[in-house]
Parts: C-alpha cells; structure tokens; sequence
C-alpha cells in the first residue's frame, strides 16, 4: 500500500472526497447538473452562508460556539439597509459608507458578545444564544416587521454582473476566503484560537491572555456574519428580519460536515469551504434529480452523522459531552 | 408517497375519529346532564375587558398586518395602541395555550382575545381554557372541524378563515392563460404541512384540470421563505432550464426570491402569487408579477378583536346569531396589472377606516365543510 494512504491522510481529505462523490453521484443521475450555469447557481446560495461560516469556523476552533449568527446577521443587513437608503440609496454617492457601517455593527455585536461571555463567565453557548435574540429581536424594533428594499442596479451588480460565468458575489466571498485563511494562519491571533482550542489551561499557562483572544475572536466572527449579511441582501435585493434565517443550521452543519471538530483545534476555513459546497450542493442536487422533501432534510441528516464519523480521528479524543 | 406512509396516515385518521367521537359523545352527555341543573359557568359580560391579539410574531409581513388591524381597533375605542395585549407564541402551540391560560387568570377572565392557535388541535383547549374563566374569544385560521362556536354558547364568539383554493386557482388560470395554455408550470409552496399552502397547490391543480398541455413540472415546498424560494427556484431552473413557462408561488415572500432567481438568470417568465402585499403589489402593477390575492389582513386582524370585544361587552349575543356569522369566510380580493394602481391607492395608501362593528359586511359566507 501507498505511504500516503494512511487514515490520518483519509481523514483529512475525507470532506473533499465526499463533495466529489456528491458531485459525481448527482451528475450520473441527472447530467444537467453538472454545468457551469449550475455551478453558478450553487456558488449564489453558498456565497452568504459561507462567510457566516467561516465567523463561526474560528469560534469553533476555540472549542466553543456562537449562535448568534441569526440575529447578527438580521441586524446587520436591516442596518445596512436604512443607512444605504438614508444616505443617497446608490453606491456611486455616500451610501456606500452603509457598508463599512454594516461591518462596524457586525464587530460591535460580536464583541458584546465576545465580553458579556468572558467577563460574566457566561458558557459561548448560552451567552450567544441569547445574543442572537436580542439582535432578532432589535431588528424586528427597526423594521417593525416590514422588509428594506434595497434597489440600487449598481449594488445590485453583485449578483447581475458577470465575469466568467460567476457574479461577482462569488469573488467577494472569495476574497474574503483567502483574507480569512491569512487570519487563521498567518497572524498570532489566527495561532491562538488553535493554541486555546487545542489546550485552554496550556495556553493560559504560557501566558497567553485568553479572555482578550475569545473576545477578539467573536468580534472577528461578527465581522463575517455582517459581510454574510451584506452578500445576502445583495443576492435577494431585500433586508428583513427573516434575513437571518436558518443561518445557524447551515453554518454549524457546514463547518462540522467540513472537518472542524466542535472540541476544537482542529480544522479551518479551507474545511468550512468544503462543507458549505456540501450542504449547497445537496440541497441544489436534491431538488435537480428530484427528490422529495422531507426525504431531503432526512438525507441532509444522515450526511451530518457520515461526514463527522469519517472526517474526524476521534480515537484522540479522551471523552465526549 | 408510498403506500405504507399512505396506510399508516389513513389508519391514523381514522383512529383519530374514532377518538373523536368518542369524545363528542362525552361533551354531549356532559350537556345533556347540564340541562337539569344550572350550569357552572353563566356567560357574564365584561365592562372593559381586556383585549389581547395571540400570533406567532410580527416579523411576517402577513401577520404585522393582522396585528395592525387589531391595533386600529383598539385606537377606535379611544385607547392607545399599547392598550392592545400582544401574545406571541413564536409557533409554538404550548407557549399559545400557556399565556392563554396566564392572561385568563392575570384578568379573571375578563378578556377579549383574538387568536390564531398555530395549529389546529390546540384550538380547542385554548377556546376551553377561555370559556371555563369567562372570556370571550374569536379565532382565525386554524381550528379542527369538529369544533364550532356554537357549542360554546356565547364564549367561543366566532372563526374566520380563507379559502384560499378558488383564488389560487384563478390566479393559475391567469397564469396558464399568459403562457398561451401549453408548456411547463412549477409550484413554489408554503410549508408542506400548512392548510393555505396545501389549498394553494390544489387551486392550481384544479386549473390545470382544464389546460392539458401544461404540464406541472414539479412541485416543492419553499416554508413562505424568500431565500429558500430563491435557492429551490435556481434548483429548478438547472433541471428543467427553458421548459418552465410560468412559476406558481404559494404567496408573494416566495415570489421575491424567485423574481431574483430569474433576475440572476436574465430570464422573464410570468409568475403569480398570494397575500397581496404592499410590495407585491407595485410588482404587480409594475407588470412583474401577474396578480396577488388580498386577503386583508388588516380588516381580519381588526374586526376578529372586535368581534371578541363585543361579545364581551354584550354589544351583541353570539348565540342568537346565525351559524354563518359564527364561522365563516375572510374577503379576498384579486389583484392584477390592470386594477393594481386603484387598488394600492384604495387600500395601501390610506388604509381605509373600518366600521368595526360591520362585523360580516366583507366577509364571504359560511365555512363549508368537505
């Protein structure tokens, strides 16, 4: 046997395997799937879902979780909204500083709820739980219930402009792909979420000021979920407090499905790419060969529970809570 | 589906009438023995009842609307707004039933409520919880079949739904018609297992009825949810590309993920939708959208609190009134290109001040049952 086929090689290249697999068993059955214009279309949906993500992929390195996504994610676009419309309601005059304020919003979120979990010693768990509610529900005050339309041809252009057969959402989100990659790998804050992940109390113990770095990190994760939020609005033209939506199912079962392990540590953003590429193309796939619905999400599930046995070594892992 | 899951829902059915009648007997033996002695609970009216609205929350534009209604109806007897006592059960049909419960004893049931129950089995303990502390009760949309206000005397005052199969179906028809009557037609629908979005599918199966050359290319649920609707509507486009002519939505957040589908595609096919709301309708007369039902849910939220508030009061006695105006239809109103501008200016613009107490005047005739 080949040295490169052991099973921690496996492992590592076990998400990729499973979308190729995907791929291929999707376009046996039904050949139209496999096509550029599809390819598109797979990348549209996954664009925002991706950069929420990826926020969440650093929390998740850290061995801890953020459920804020939904709500920052509303606040951020109905903010970005009203501020894009309220400044000139086109890019070409001063709304487009709504989108550095869409960034600042996500970071503020972020890092209240970065500091509420570090200094009340609150678990990430609840702690942004309830984050994420406030912000549904802070957006729901904004907007009393009515939805921001967001009309403008040149933002707009995210989603209708094309080059290479891809809008340019596509090359946004993957600009902020390799920005995240350079985060996680390049820079000391990047090494830290693994050193806290890998080993809270040998991280502490070399003198690394832990509760700065976890509210770093959820600030940066806010930083994502606002340019989720932005790709969103421009995919769909419209900033609701339902914008938000199912963004937390999507991004925990795309960063686990891709290989980072939920005890931390392991894993990052190149993972979480391939897992949000899982769950779009078999929520695309399903419908193309067409499957029935609740036969999808049961599918989706079982895929959950593959992707974890076979992408993760839990023979390192010394107990399961 | 396969015909175990089609056996196992049927014999579930049928145990469930079973269940059904049973207790049906019980409650009429129950009755039957009230008649030789006076009965616990007297329908006592209340002077100032407290009127409350139980929804699952605001941030569907459907029921912001509902809401709003209710509101204007409290704003007309001379409160502020805030008079009005929100419930919100986020869908969940315990949550309902608990604050149900809380609001009755908070008040000692010298309530006005106004409810959808979320789904249709918790219809009847709400309206029993309601009846046993003395408050006066209306509800909209969800109810089982086999409970009618006029078995609560005057505490269950009415229920209001839509049908919404007919107006689907003309909305199909208005379809298939653009289309030229031949070529492929898919169905974006609401939550699979929702009444409205159920009514909707057959609407435009009834019209396809009589348009065989259209062919129903597929069919999916999109949860009233514009994203979902823009992703299953991409999905589409890759299986069945150029052979979809006409795109039928369960209501009009669906049509806006799909408009931007198509909008991502370049392509310009007709679609229809449902609910009439305010942005729908300047699609509509925009000639992006071929037509949209309007349900008013402003009136309907409005008038099932007066309705509840009236009763309470002893404005009038629900008993000594006919069956229709006990359970009956909501209005819905077609809007299409040609009328969408009267329309918006008619409802939209200046919404209309009500006559609370028309309490049947829209309305659109007694539930029938299959």
């Amino acid at each position: 046997m080949n040295n490169w086929l052991t099973r921690d090689n496996l492992i590592r290249w076990a998400p990729l395997l499973v979308l190729l697999a995907l791929i291929c068993l999707f376009a046996l059955i039904e050949p139209r799937f496999f096509s550029v214009r599809n390819a598109a279309r797979i990348a549209i949906a996954s664009t925002p879902a991706l950069m929420v993500a990826i926020g969440v992929t650093f929390i998740i390195i850290m061995g801890s979780i953020d459920l804020s996504m939904e709500g920052t994610v509303s606040v951020c676009a109905v903010i970005f909204a009203f501020a894009f419309i309220a400044l000139g309601g086109t890019l070409a005059s001063f709304a487009w500083l709504a989108l550095p304020l869409a960034l600042l919003v996500g970071a503020a979120v972020g890092l209240l709820n970065g500091l509420i979990h570090v200094r009340f010693k609150i678990p990430s768990f609840m702690c942004s739980l309830a984050i994420g509610f406030v912000g549904t529900g802070f957006a729901l005050l904004l907007t009393g219930g009515d939805r921001v339309r967001v009309e403008d041809e040149l933002f707009r252009s995210l989603l209708t402009i094309r080059f290479l057969n891809f809008p340019i959402m596509v090359y946004v989100a993957l600009a902020c792909l390799v920005l995240a990659w350079f985060i996680q790998s390049h820079t000391k804050l990047g090494r830290n979420f693994y050193a806290i992940g890998g080993g809270e109390e040998l991280a502490t113990s070399s003198g690394l000021n832990v509760g700065r770095v976890r509210a770093l990190a959820f600030m940066l994760a806010g930083m994502f979920y606002a340019i989720g939020a932005l790709l969103a609005v421009g995919r769909i033209g419209i900033a609701e407090t339902a914008t938000g939506n199912n963004f937390m199912f999507v991004s925990i079962t795309a960063v686990v499905v891709g290989g980072t392990a939920l005890w931390g540590g392991i894993g990052g953003v190149w993972n979480t790419l391939v897992g949000v590429l899982i769950v779009n193309v078999i929520n695309n796939g399903m419908v193309v060969i067409g499957l029935p619905n609740f036969v999808q999400d049961a599918v989706l599930g079982i895929l959950v529970i593959t992707a974890v046995v076979l992408s993760t070594n839990r023979k390192t892992v010394a107990f399961v809570k | 589906m396969s015909t175990f899951i089609k056996d196992f829902i049927e014999r579930e059915k049928v145990s469930r009438r079973n269940f059904l009648l049973a207790s049906a007997y019980g409650i009429s033996g129950a009755a039957a023995l009230k008649m030789f002695g006076p009965s616990p609970v007297q329908a006592a009216t209340h002077d100032d009842p407290a009127i409350a609205w139980s929804y699952r929350n605001r941030t569907n534009p459907y029921w912001n609307e509902i809401v709003s209604g209710g509101e204007a109806f409290v704003e007309s007897l001379g409160k502020s707004k805030d008079a009005l006592v929100h419930l919100i059960n986020e869908g969940s049909s315990e949550k309902s039933l608990a604050d149900v419960k809380a609001l009755m004893a908070k008040e000692s049931g010298k309530v006005a409520l106004a409810i959808d129950t979320n789904d249709a089995p918790n219809c009847r303990p709400v309206v029993e919880a309601v009846a046993a502390a003395g408050g006066y009760v209306s509800t909209i949309w969800n109810k089982t079949d086999d409970l009618h206000p006029w078995d609560f005397g005057d505490n269950y005052v009415s229920h209001m739904t839509w049908s919404d199969e007919k107006p689907a179906e003309q909305t199909a028809r208005i379809l298939l018609d653009a289309i030229g009557g031949k070529g492929g037609v898919v169905h974006l629908g609401g939550i699979a297992s929702n009444n409205p979005a159920i009514e909707r599918l057959q609407g435009l199966k009834n019209a396809l009825k009589d348009y065989p050359d259209v062919e129903l290319l597929d069919a999916q649920p999109a949860d009233w949810d514009t994203q979902k609707a823009n992703q299953i509507m991409s999905s589409f486009i890759t299986r069945y590309g150029d052979e979809i002519s006409g795109v039928h939505c369960a209501n009009d957040t669906i049509g806006y993920g799909v408009l931007e589908a198509l909008r991502a595609e370049g392509m310009d096919i007709p679609i229809v939708t449902y609910d009439g709301n305010p942005q729908a309708v300047d699609l509509v007369r925009e000639g992006r959208i071929l037509a949209t039902v309007f349900t008013n849910p402003h009136w309907g939220g409005g008038v099932t609190a007066s309705l509840a508030y009236h009763a309470a009061t002893g404005a009038f006695k629900p008993s000594e009134e006919p069956n229709e105006h006990r359970e009956f239809y909501g209005p819905t109103i077609m809007v299409t290109p040609q009328d969408a501008a009267d329309f918006k200016a008619k409802y939209l613009e200046n919404v209309p001040t009500y006559d609370w107490k028309d309490f049947w005047g829209p309305s659109n005739g007694q539930i029938q049952y299959k």
